[in-house]
């Protein structure tokens, strides 16, 4: 499987609205270039998730969320997944796995709504990252993995699809500090790729890897802010 | 179109029908999985709420059994009475209940009846379109079992001459039936009366079997057949015949020392002539003659109407498990709601999500289904072994196109309501789901 090359990001004037139309998020401007990797710092409820969940389409935004020459803010949802399953790979905090399943099939799990010509290579390709991550493959299911294996898991399901752009958020939050090290080089070694990370994060250490971090503060990040690493 | 359906064969009738039945169920799985391979998914939800599907799957099971299992035990009981009357063209008695002369004289349930004289008896006999005309005397026992009085013609037309041993040549001697736990050589008495009023020392005749019957699937088969001559002289009373005739058995009867008898057998000799005879023989005031068939008709068409009430019941009651495991699956949905959002977020299509709460809903109601088809003939066979038991009449439960299509059609309409709760999964927001 080729990985397409990762899409330029450029954010203007997105403004989210919560439950009640009170707005949550508001970005003026936002730019990512490809190969990057941005981190998001800010307090918890700062609506980092908020963002990045935005920028994944997975939330009706007003503005502009471009990726390369794609505006989300003007796409279907159905549009919408069809571009976050073929350009972003997700990984969260707590993993979501599917504990019934086994480690292949956990990061394969794209496979079973890829094109059926497409199914056999992901599952291999899925075979091969965990692999190279070092998770045991051949276990009969997730559900007994430490919390470190379990994000290598997640983290082998957003590359099998082949996505250019990886958004993570709190990747290394459930992790103790060897592990969530572990997982900081691993990302990097995606970002050595040529793919963009975008990862909200509390955690300094791995913000302090990242090329450059934004700073958001109750929802709102004006302009290109936030300070650089 | 409606000729060119019923020129069709009845099993291309019943298949066609499944088909049709089958069609949403069909369309929804082609439409939604085309494409797609979320049966993993589907297993792990399955897997995940084992409980809780066990629960659901048994309800089903329960409620669909119910249906399969009165279907299949009313056409056992109607295809099983239909075979044990087969012999019974027509029953000539006194007048009274249909019912009551059929089910003593075809299905030996004891019944106190009005006898029939000798000359009446001579009258049938002797008509010109009547083949054989067999009295059927019953009212005396041997441990339960109905020992009944009649000819050797009878017993060789109602076993089509399929004989072990032989047939009985004097008023002492005996044809068992084929449950009847006495072998050829073996001796009895028979008691007078049966049930538990019967009275083991009223008679003191000891009759010998010389033949046995093979099976016949009718009441029958637990019956020793004794020469009605046999039935009247136990009682005391003349045996048909003039002491000129010595100890000869068997028709011609002598209308004089005719003691009488319940009921007759008589085979007409055309279809014709059973409705010329019966319509002859019903004007008169003194006799009825009914087709036992006929009366099974009636008896049939009252089973029908339990039975569709019946289904009715059962048919509210899927439907109530329907709603419930359309409320489970909501819920259950709930319960997975992360992993789904997870599917969205990822990129996944709606259908692809529809598809994966569809199928868990529709396998669920699958596996329901198939262990209510078990359940169901489980129940009938075991209450058919039961009334086999008790009536003797051959009951047997099998799985007929009717029980199919009952579970085709309910498998079918509860694939289409599950798309509720796979549309309403669409409908949550995802990044909602994604921090249930």
């Amino acid at each position: 499987m080729t990985t397409d090359p990762a899409p330029p990001l450029s954010v203007r004037n997105l403004r989210v609205a919560g439950d009640r139309g009170r707005q949550i998020l508001a970005v003026d401007a936002l730019e990512v270039a490809p190969g990057e990797s941005l981190g998001i710092r800010g307090p918890s409820g700062a609506g980092k998730s908020t963002l990045l969940h935005a920028l994944a389409g997975l939330l009706p935004v007003s503005g502009e969320v471009r990726w390369g020459d794609t505006d989300l803010a003007t796409l279907s949802g159905a549009a919408r997944a069809a571009f976050r399953a073929r350009t972003i790979g997700m990984i969260f905090q707590d993993f979501l796995l599917f504990d019934e399943l086994d480690p292949v099939a956990n990061a394969g799990v794209t496979a079973l709504f890829a094109s059926r010509a497409e199914r056999a290579a992901r599952r291999a390709r899925a075979r091969d990252l965990l692999r190279a991550l070092g998770v045991p493959g051949e276990a009969r299911s997730v559900a007994s993995f430490s919390g470190g294996e379990r994000q290598r898991v997640s983290v082998a399901r957003a590359l099998a699809a082949g996505a250019p752009v990886l958004l993570a958020d709190e990747p290394t939050a459930s992790l103790h500090r060897k592990a969530a090290d572990a997982l900081i080089d691993d990302l990097l070694a995606e970002v050595a790729a040529g793919r963009t990370l975008i990862v909200a994060s509390h955690d300094e250490h791995l913000l302090s890897a990242l090329s450059r971090v934004v700073e958001l503060r109750d929802g709102v990040l004006p302009g290109e802010g936030g300070g650089h690493a | 179109m409606r000729e060119t359906w019923s020129d069709l064969p009845e099993t291309a009738q019943n298949l066609g029908l499944l088909a049709l039945l089958l069609l949403p169920l069909a369309v929804l799985a082609v439409a939604l999985w085309r494409g797609f391979a979320p049966g993993p998914l589907v297993r792990a939800l399955l897997w995940r709420f084992r409980w809780a599907n066990a629960v659901y799957a048994v309800l089903i099971a329960v409620s669909t059994g119910l249906g399969v299992g009165i279907l299949a035990q009313e056409r056992g009981l109607r295809q099983g009475t239909a075979q044990a009357a087969s012999k019974f063209d027509m029953v000539v008695a006194a007048p009274g209940s249909e019912m009551t002369a059929m089910l003593a004289a075809v299905f030996l349930q004891p019944s106190a009846i009005p006898l029939i004289d000798g000359a009446t008896y001579a009258e049938i006999a002797d008509h010109p379109r009547v083949v054989l005309a067999a009295p059927i005397a019953f009212g005396d026992s041997w441990e339960g079992r109905p020992v009944v009085g009649s000819t050797a013609d009878f017993v060789t037309y109602l076993v089509d001459g399929e004989i072990e041993g032989r047939l009985f040549r004097t008023s002492a001697e005996a044809v068992a039936g084929a449950l009847v736990p006495l072998s050829i050589g073996d001796r009895f008495v028979p008691a007078h009366g049966d049930g538990e009023a019967a009275d083991a020392g009223a008679h003191d005749a000891e009759i010998e079997v010389v033949g046995r019957m093979p099976p016949t699937g009718s009441p029958w088969d637990n019956a020793l057949i004794v020469p009605v001559e046999s039935v009247w002289e136990t009682h005391g009373l003349a045996n048909g015949h003039p002491l000129s005739e010595g100890d000869r058995i068997g028709p011609p009867f002598s209308p004089r020392h005719f003691p009488g008898t319940p009921a007759i057998l008589v085979k007409p000799d055309g279809f014709s002539a059973a409705y010329a005879l019966r319509a002859e023989i019903n004007a008169r005031d003194d006799l009825m003659a009914f087709f036992p068939g006929a009366v099974l008709s009636d008896l049939y068409r009252v089973m029908g109407d339990v039975r569709q009430a019946m289904s009715l019941m059962t048919l509210v009651t899927q439907g109530l498990v329907a709603l419930s495991v359309l409320l489970g699956l909501f819920i259950l949905s709930r319960l997975f709601a992360r992993q789904l959002a997870l599917l969205r977020a990822l990129g996944a299509p709606g259908r692809f999500v529809m598809a994966v709460v569809w199928g868990y809903g529709t396998v669920l109601t699958l596996i329901g289904a198939g262990a209510g088809l078990l359940v169901g003939l489980s129940a009938a066979s075991v209450l058919s072994r039961i009334v086999t038991a008790r009536t003797d009449i051959a009951i047997t439960s099998s799985l007929g196109w009717t029980e199919v299509h009952l579970l085709a059609g309910f498998v079918s309409i509860v694939s289409i309501l599950t798309l509720i709760p796979a549309v309403a999964v669409l409908r949550q927001p995802v990044v909602k789901g994604l921090r249930a």
